[in-house]
């Protein structure tokens, strides 16, 4: 690694005596080791804020081709018409202003031996660490008829940016008594609440907009995050414009008909102009390349650094992740960048990770104006990721609306909170 | 054991021990604990309150309040319910008005 601070000034201090007690945090100060992050979302722009303040003399680089990032929390708004896309957009300035080098292209490759990242367009780098944040890619061949070219006709909307104006726009172009459809994967994948608040709220746009609309939820699940939650609210608000399909009721589709806007399950098809298929996901490309991932198409991690337990040197943080109970949200992401972060700058300055306490909290709008929750509480304690017991658990079922309307208030803060967080 | 944890063990008891751990500080436990704090709380007050205007009695008072109420269902009552006493001590300080110097 190429420490400035090395092992020897580190020995030669310790021999020093006294002045070798002030070395943790100069040799952070000191510390000249070349960060590379790949991914500038919310677990990648996290990581590098937090690492060019524990690490001030450190190369940090990002690498991201988007200059705006567009964020997925709150994108359900935008689909129902409640909320501008331009305010889930993030540009990089503050970041390159903290000091980062933000390099605008794709990683393309990792050679994980000679410690390098290729990019698309521009020359190799070479990293001491790596933190690789690339989010989701999708598993276009685990769904029969489905391809990446098929995006415009039948939207995914699960990563943010054009894809959730094309779906607000096919709602806004249905006819008054036509069906929505909405088709969702098993799990692990991003968000688990996140296709029903965006049932809420399409279900919302039906009620207020076509009212003799409805949207059909296809499920590939019989069980969901916020369940009971969700049916109470869609029972008091929706019971005309929602209907659910669980796996065990021919809820899971298994083929896909873009040509004829029409998704099949085993023993029905359904056809529809709006049809929103949110496909079966795995970690983003690089984490295949870069040798991360294991057969699930998600990567292990020891949860104390976030550092792959297939390559060295080689950190995954965020949705690509094996961390399993905290889920796949963007509350999760920035905590792991940050924990990530310090596990690096700790290894870096010849100090060891030490365990935590983490900690998530996801809100759902089920109206404009209502909302639910779920928290969790987690140790990384002993080798593994595991929630605290007695700790954690969703909203009061039958609560008053006060309390679902101040939850919605708190998600408004927590989204101008984690987005300054990762953006600066 | 690393040797930059051996240099710090090595110079344990000392005078400038305390100098040693605030130098650190950016990551010791209670730096680290704090960080899942501010993925919703920020120096602005809202609907969220800002953790700006706290001493850290009243956060600890309030924590431990969180933690002990058995029919508490916001979400500070659910997270509070996963923290020791002696973390709860640590967030307290660390992030409270009167303590952010050592
Ligand atoms: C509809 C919806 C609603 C959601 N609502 C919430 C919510 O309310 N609360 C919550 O906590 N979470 C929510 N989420 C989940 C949240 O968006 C994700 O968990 C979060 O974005 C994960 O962060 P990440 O850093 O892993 O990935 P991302 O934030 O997706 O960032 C990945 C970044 O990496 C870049 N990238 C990928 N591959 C490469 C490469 N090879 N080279 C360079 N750059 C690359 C991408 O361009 C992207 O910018 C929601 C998700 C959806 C879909």
């Amino acid at each position: 690694m190429s420490l400035v601070f090395n092992r020897r000034n580190l020995i030669q201090s310790a021999v020093l005596g006294a002045s070798a007690a002030a070395l943790p945090g100069s040799a952070m100060a000191q510390a000249r080791a070349r960060i590379v992050i790949v991914g500038g979302g919310f677990g990648g722009a996290t990581a590098a804020l937090t690492l060019k303040r524990l690490l001030p003399s450190s190369d940090i680089t990002l690498i991201e081709p988007f200059d705006q990032f567009v964020a997925c929390p709150f994108s359900n708004l935008v689909i129902a018409g409640l909320r501008d896309i331009t305010s889930q957009s993030f540009s990089y300035d503050r970041l390159e202003a903290a000091g980062i080098t933000r390099i605008a292209d794709t990683a393309i490759d990792v050679d994980p031996v000679a410690k390098t990242v290729s990019l698309q367009w521009g020359d190799d780098l070479t990293y001491d660490k790596l933190i690789l944040s690339p989010g989701i890619d999708f598993r276009f061949e685990a769904l029969e008829g489905y391809h990446s070219g098929m995006t415009g006709r039948l939207p995914h909307a699960w990563k943010a940016g054009s894809q959730t104006l094309w779906l607000q726009l096919k709602l806004q172009a249905l006819e008054d008594g036509q069906t929505v459809i909405m088709s969702v994967p098993p799990a692990p994948y991003r968000c688990p609440p996140g296709p029903y608040e965006r049932a809420s709220l399409i279900a919302h746009f039906l009620k207020t907009q076509k009212p003799r609309s409805k949207l059909i939820i296809l499920d590939a699940k019989d069980q969901f995050s916020k369940m009971a939650l969700f049916k109470e609210a869609w029972e008091e608000h929706y019971p005309d414009h929602l209907e659910w399909r669980g796996a065990s009721n021919d809820g899971t589709v298994v083929r896909v008909d873009a040509e004829a806007d029409t998704v099949f399950t085993d023993f029905e098809s359904f056809q529809s102009p709006a049809i929103n298929v949110i496909p079966p996901q795995k970690a983003g490309f690089i984490a295949e390349r870069a040798g991360v991932a294991d057969a699930t198409g998600w990567c292990p991690i020891d949860p104390l650094s976030f550092a792959s337990t297939l390559q060295s040197d080689i950190h995954v943080i965020g949705d690509a992740t094996i961390a399993a109970p905290m889920p796949k949200s963007a509350f999760s992401a920035n905590l792991q960048g940050k924990v990530c972060a310090v596990a690096i700058a700790r290894i870096v300055a010849g100090m060891s990770p030490e365990p935590t306490v983490l900690a998530n909290t996801c809100y759902s709008y089920t109206t404009p104006d209502e909302a639910i929750s779920i928290a969790g509480v987690y140790s990384n304690a002993g080798g593994k990721l595991s929630s605290i017991s007695g700790a954690g658990g969703v909203s009061p079922l039958r609560a008053d609306k006060a309390i679902r309307n101040a939850e919605a208030a708190q998600a408004h803060h927590w989204f101008e909170t984690i987005t300054a967080e990762a953006f600066g | 054991m690393s040797l930059g944890a051996m240099a710090v063990a090595a110079c344990g008891g000392s005078g400038s021990e305390r100098a040693a751990v605030s130098e650190a500080s950016d990551t010791d436990v209670a730096s680290v604990l704090v960080m899942a704090c501010t993925g919703c709380h920020s120096d602005q007050s809202g609907a969220i309150a800002s953790l700006n205007v706290y001493d850290s009695d009243q956060l600890r008072d309030a924590l431990l309040q969180y933690k002990t109420d058995a029919n508490g269902t916001t979400v500070m009552h659910r997270l509070a319910r996963g923290y020791s006493d002696a973390e709860i001590d640590l967030i307290s300080a660390q992030l409270g008005q009167d303590d952010v110097s050592p």
